[in-house]
């Protein structure tokens, strides 16, 4: 690496080589570098919004709402709720006679006219500023109703996207523990930290299921309020993810003693492991278990090599660049590239913690560049520096590889493919395959520039 | 065209005092405006003679934007123009955003254009500079000069001192300068000596000291300013002198907060030894 890095960005890039590792992160951005990351209303909106019989209301500007309408593809096996966002629209006149009444009125409209099951309220920043007082807002609207109605204390000011996660597992603690568990079974689990998207949380459940294990609660893809409130039935959290739903888990831990396994259910090596490590933790409860996960492995894995095949032949030797929410996802897919025969260049995440890094950078090639909260500069450089040949990212990361001519995957919260389990896995290949061969990259002036050396 | 803002420790008599100086100075035939800055709207009332008024931001709440200065701008005593900010109930939403957008609005509906003919404009402001929506007056473009009401005890003195710390801020940027003390007795020992003092050291001047008299609170029951209640009085003598020396004034600073150590050692000194 030589030019155009921000000073003050170079302890948040390692490229692993010679140098010991060393890291820092897990920090506020550095201003004017305009990281990726979002604030920390958005971070609360992207746990909670998958919940599909709750009522979300946006209290704030417009905006807020309108920057996080539908913000996942997360599917709902029922009630579509979640996918109708609602904002009480602050103006300049709310904000000066306070906006508490405009809530109120919206609260009671939209629970009449939708019935739901619970509701979460957001604060945003000129919500905390004016300080409407959400709580008697919503008490008094829960005991109108009788239905939980929460506050979720998002201010996009208190911190980074982190700190949404932590106010939307805050929020969903109070659901939990509130509703019986007499019926669940010993031989149970929630899944945490997945959202269902493309469906890909019934992919996960329907392994469950064939090892005989009873899924309580999905938090929060394809989630229900009533699944929240007996979700501390459940034998073990399985959470994925390693930032958003890791509070609800130490919560439940602290509070109902539910033990936690952290699992990740991307690439064939994690997807496996994953069961395995299931099916270890019931093997007393439940000693058939084992075999039935092995044989559950054993069955996809038939399934899926042959196909697997033909991608990794024309694959062999092509370079990924992959920057992702949490850093637990980027573990799975170093290891999935590796399945296919390519080489991760560069790995990062937007919120990883130092564990997180210390990991990644065990799991990598030598040369690759691990980096923290990186921006539309430094990718940029990384990916001509790297002659990377496709890019795993988000939506804000896409236009950024379509402009430099190469291959995207989007892996994030708004993708429409499923690329967990066994078949995500076949899904993830053959997208990658039809992205990085794509014929389209050769007429890319750079492509055609360098073609001739 | 002057712009004056009034500011001071909440309950000194600041809207009071303003009142009874515009009498003086329309008295004098100058053509005044009074804007109230304070969400319990009462900036106006002994001008007004009590009319209850519809404040700007009462008038945009109901009206929408189609706001016309006539419907915010009220004629009181001697023909002076009186305006209400207001703002939201206590305890809910921000005064100080309301501030900015009463402000913000008057200046576009044309209250200080040339045509308006004024001679003064006073932003009367409460309590203290809480935050950036009631240092709006001062702000570039707004107010030139400021001057606080204070009396000889220690509470208003150290509010007078926090306020010259905002004046001090916004001094650098925008232009705005101190002006004076006005000492608004409160009847404590040494309270003249004590505030020239304080005047001093802030590198100001006490610009009128007026004496406590309970002709005021006549007035005030009256809805009346003093000088319109009894112009014969003495008391209203005192404001026409304040009004006289303020337009007559030539002394505008940048003042010199004091730390609270020296401000505690000048109470000593005049509150106990004097």
């Amino acid at each position: 690496m030589d030019t155009g890095l921000l000073k003050g960005r170079e302890r948040q890039i390692h490229e692993k080589g010679d140098k010991p590792f060393e890291i820092e992160c897990d920090k506020g951005s550095l201003s004017g570098a305009v990281s990726q990351r979002a604030c920390v209303f958005c971070g609360s909106r992207v746990v909670l919004y998958p919940i599909a019989d709750a009522l979300h209301l946006v209290h704030g500007p417009i905006g807020c709402a309108s920057y996080t309408w539908d913000i996942r593809g997360a599917l709902s096996s029922g009630p579509q709720l979640h996918r109708l966002s609602f904002s009480t629209d602050l103006r300049e006149k709310d904000v000066i006679f306070g906006g508490e009444i405009k809530l109120e009125q919206a609260l009671n409209e939209l629970i009449e006219l939708h019935s739901p099951k619970a509701a979460f309220v957001y604060s945003t920043c000129i919500v905390g500023i004016i300080g409407d007082d959400l709580e008697a807002v919503a008490k008094r609207a829960s005991e109108k109703y009788g239905i939980p109605v929460i506050p979720v204390q998002s201010e996009g000011f208190k911190g980074n996207k982190r700190a949404g996660y932590n106010a939307a597992c805050r929020a969903m603690g109070r659901l939990v523990g509130t509703s019986d568990t007499s019926a669940i079974s010993p031989v149970s689990v929630n899944i945490l930290g997945d959202f269902n998207l493309a469906g890909e949380i019934w992919i996960i459940r329907e392994y469950l299921e064939r090892m005989g294990v009873e899924v309580v609660a999905n938090i929060t893809g394809d989630g229900r309020v009533g699944d929240l409130m007996r979700a501390h039935g459940a034998a073990v959290n399985l959470v994925q993810c390693s930032g958003s739903t890791m509070d609800l888990a130490r919560m439940m831990d602290d509070k109902y003693g539910t033990p936690t396994l952290r699992v990740s259910y991307f690439g064939v090596e994690d997807m496996a492991q994953a069961l395995y490590d299931v099916a270890d933790f019931f093997k007393d409860q439940d000693p058939g278990i084992v075999e039935r996960a092995a044989a559950l492995v054993r069955e996809e894995l038939e399934l899926l090599m042959p196909k697997l095949e033909r991608y990794r032949r024309d694959l062999n030797g092509k370079r990924a660049a992959l920057y992702v929410g949490g850093a637990f996802k980027a573990f799975s897919l170093v290891k999935a590239f590796r399945l296919l025969g390519m080489k991760v260049v560069m790995a990062g995440s937007q919120t990883g913690t130092r564990e997180d890094y210390e990991e990644l950078h065990a799991v990598t090639d030598e040369g690759t560049i691990i980096v923290d909260d990186t921006n539309p500069l430094e990718l940029v450089q990384f990916i001509k520096e790297k002659k990377v040949d496709v890019l795993v990212g988000g939506v804000k990361e896409r236009p950024i590889a379509y402009k430099l001519g190469v291959g995207f995957c989007d892996h994030n919260h708004e993708r429409k493919e499923a690329l967990e389990g066994f078949v995500g896995m076949a899904n993830f290949a053959e997208e990658i395959h039809r992205t990085v061969m794509s014929p389209v990259w050769r007429f890319v002036p750079r492509n055609e520039e360098s073609s001739g050396e | 065209m002057r712009k004056v803002a009034i500011y001071g420790k909440g309950g000194i008599g600041k809207s009071t005092t303003t009142q009874n100086t515009v009498a003086g100075l329309v008295e004098m035939g100058k053509k005044v405006m009074v804007v109230g800055c304070d969400p319990k709207a009462d900036s106006t009332r002994l001008l007004l003679g009590g009319l209850a008024q519809k404040s700007v931001l009462d008038t945009l709440r109901e009206e929408g934007e189609d706001v016309e200065l006539e419907d915010v701008a009220k004629t009181g005593y001697g023909d002076s123009v009186c305006v209400e900010s207001g703002g939201p109930e206590p305890g809910v939403g921000c005064a100080g955003r309301g501030i900015i957008t009463s402000i913000n609005l008057l200046e576009a509906l044309g209250a200080y254009e040339e045509d308006k003919g004024l001679d003064y404009v006073f932003y009367d402001v409460l309590g203290d500079v809480v935050c950036g929506g009631f240092a709006m007056p001062i702000r570039e473009g707004k107010a030139q000069e400021i001057y606080i009401v204070v009396s000889g005890e220690m509470m208003a003195m150290y509010a007078a001192n926090n306020i010259c710390k905002g004046i001090q801020k916004y001094a650098e940027g925008g232009g705005v300068r101190l002006g004076g003390l006005i000492c608004n007795s409160r009847m404590v020992d040494n309270e003249a000596e004590m505030i020239k003092a304080l005047a001093d050291k802030l590198g100001t001047q006490m610009i009128h000291f007026v004496p406590r008299d309970n002709q005021v609170q006549r007035a005030e029951i009256n809805r009346k300013t003093v000088i319109d209640f009894s112009p014969e009085h003495a008391q209203a003598d005192e404001y026409r002198a304040l009004a006289k020396a303020i337009d007559e004034n030539q002394m505008f600073v940048i003042p010199k907060p004091l730390e609270i150590a020296e401000l505690e050692q000048l109470l000593m000194d005049y509150g106990l030894f004097g």
